[in-house]
């Protein structure tokens, strides 16, 4: 309670309260910090940072498995090499933006699926690129 | 006193706001026609270009357009207002890195102060900018740049309406100023109202040019200050300063149209009672507690009964508690209601805020001081509660029975950005 409160002209007696235990303080006490939070450590551009679902497994062998949790920095300009959301044919699509040939193409990352190329295409956006992709094991 | 040239005032806004949140976030509407529509599914409030290209008007009733809209197969959607307030909070933020102070203005747009580089040339910044909203968030904005607000307004709508402006446009640095301002008519001007602009134009001013270089005298004469302010804003002088923004709210409102018209006392009681409880969240999280509570109703302004009513109460302490606030809101229902009227929208106000950290001390006795802290607590838990797990985990039991006067949304998106379990899913 504050008792240099002046305005009031009353004195105020503390009440004891929890914070006021018996027994030995923790030597804990001075350390105590801030939980970690993993939007702060994980997400660098907050604004313009999304969070998308991943269905099915056409990029399993760069370890992006099905129901993952994609987060996606859309400031980031795409480069060869990085994981990429793009909007295709009314869809959004993650692949790896990859380059052969002197010419990019998307490439599945996975066997069974094919890549992309964007000459057979019109209307193909790069969304945003993948910063981090969050597995579940329960 | 004309100002340096070296400041400069931009009005920045997002093109299509609402059309572009939604074709953003879901590939299937990318470069489709969408309109989205108000309130309870009423009328046409945005459009994307496409659906303007097809001659899609704005304000048009739905229920007018209905089957053209089917015919041309424009995608339809109710208004998504946590998908656009996350997408203008995140438009806002990235502004403010790239200007000296900011105003928000409304949900998609803001006017900025910016001083002028050593070649006085804002084109490079505004290009910048530009790209950048477009690359973080699939938003186009346009730039309008001038002196003050009144004419960066006005470049704004000539950076639209100018088809090689490429959605940016500087009055302060153009050769031939008046050929612009002339192709501003009054009723277009910021701060000119229909009454002023019917006025102006029995005088014979049609356009910006004209009333710039009108008789100053007629014009204060008329409309006073403001008048005289917004001739000198024309000239370029600078009369309104960027209003940054006020963080002490002066009040907290939460109302919502009616999906259909409620007759009954029951229905009218429970949608206040409804509001009641989102704004009492609303106060607790910004350490605000009121000591006049309103409740308000009205019938449809198109309809011809054209009824409304607001009863408020004053209360000795300040609360910002769900029960004592609740008991206050059922019983100004009562007040309020009349059997006769069809009533299309209610809400609540909670009016004369004070900040609840300075209130703590001044409470009267023990007792109610323990009451209150008890209450506090069982507050301030369920509002945990409610923000770990999904909103409305706990809540009042009024809420709970069936509601039969929520507003239409039959065609809602997402809530594609701020909700875990609404994100897209990535399909190849």
């Amino acid at each position: 309670m504050d008792s240099s409160d002046s305005t009031t002209k009353r004195f105020r007696i503390p009440l004891l309260n929890d914070s006021v235990s018996a027994g030995f303080p923790s030597p804990a006490d001075d350390y105590t910090e801030e939980n970690i939070d993993l939007n702060e450590h994980l997400i660098s551009n907050p604004f313009s940072t999304f969070f998308l679902r991943v269905k099915g497994e056409s990029m399993i062998n760069a370890g992006i498995k099905d129901k993952d949790l994609i987060i996606v920095d859309k400031s980031l300009i795409a480069k060869p090499g990085d994981i990429v959301i793009a909007m295709i044919d009314g869809e959004f699509t993650i692949k790896r933006l990859s380059i052969k040939n002197d010419e990019l193409y998307l490439k599945a990352e996975n066997h069974n699926y094919p890549d992309f190329s964007f000459k057979n295409h019109i209307d193909v956006q790069i969304w945003g690129v993948v910063i981090y992709s969050i597995h579940s094991y329960s | 006193m004309r100002i340096s040239s070296n400041d400069a005032i931009a009005l920045i806004d997002a093109n299509n706001f609402y059309a572009s949140c939604e074709q953003n976030i879901n590939p299937n509407l990318r470069n489709k026609p969408v309109v989205i529509l108000s309130n309870n599914d009423g009328c046409i409030i945005a459009r994307s270009p496409e659906a303007r290209a097809l001659k899609i008007k704005m304000g048009t009733p739905y229920f007018k357009i209905k089957e053209k809209l089917n015919k041309l197969d424009i995608a339809v959607l109710s208004s998504n207002y946590s998908l656009y307030g996350d997408m203008s909070r995140r438009l806002m933020n990235l502004l403010k890195n790239y200007c000296e102070e900011i105003e928000i203005y409304s949900i998609d747009e803001a006017f900025v102060s910016i001083s002028r580089p050593n070649d006085k040339n804002l084109y490079p910044w505004a290009r910048n900018i530009r790209s950048l909203i477009y690359q973080n968030l699939g938003i186009t904005i346009t730039v309008g740049i001038g002196e003050n607000k009144v004419r960066a307004k006005i470049a704004n709508k000539l950076a639209k309406n100018i088809d090689y402006s490429a959605g940016i446009f500087d009055l302060a640095r153009t050769k031939n100023e008046n050929n612009y301002l002339k192709r501003i008519s009054v009723d277009k001007i910021w701060g000119v109202g229909k009454q002023t602009s019917n006025w102006l134009q029995s005088k014979g001013i049609k356009n910006a040019k004209e009333l710039r270089d009108m008789e100053e005298n007629e014009i204060t004469k008329k409309l006073g200050i403001v008048g005289k302010r917004l001739q000198l804003e024309l000239k370029g002088y600078k009369c309104l300063p960027i209003e940054k923004k006020n963080n002490s709210k002066k009040e907290i409102q939460v109302s919502r149209s009616f999906g259909t018209p409620v007759t009954r006392l029951e229905d009218l009681t429970q949608a206040l009672a409804t509001h009641a409880i989102k704004a009492s969240e609303k106060m607790r999280s910004l350490n605000l507690q009121s000591s006049d509570i309103r409740v308000f109703a009205r019938t449809s302004k198109y309809s011809s009964q054209n009824y409304q009513r607001s009863v408020h109460r004053k209360l000795t302490n300040a609360t910002d508690d769900t029960n004592s606030i609740l008991k206050i809101v059922v019983e100004l229902s009562k007040e309020i209601y009349n059997p006769e009227y069809k009533f299309s929208k209610a809400g609540v106000l909670m009016q004369d805020l004070t900040n609840s950290e300075y209130l703590q001390q001044s409470v009267i006795n023990y007792k109610s001081q323990k009451d209150l802290k008890k209450s506090s607590n069982l507050m301030r838990t369920i509002d945990l509660l409610n923000k770990r797990f999904n909103n409305n985990a706990i809540t009042w039991a009024i809420t709970k029975k069936p509601q039969s006067w929520t507003m239409n949304k039959n065609f809602l998106s997402r809530s594609s950005t701020t909700d875990i379990e609404q994100i897209p899913t990535i399909v190849k």
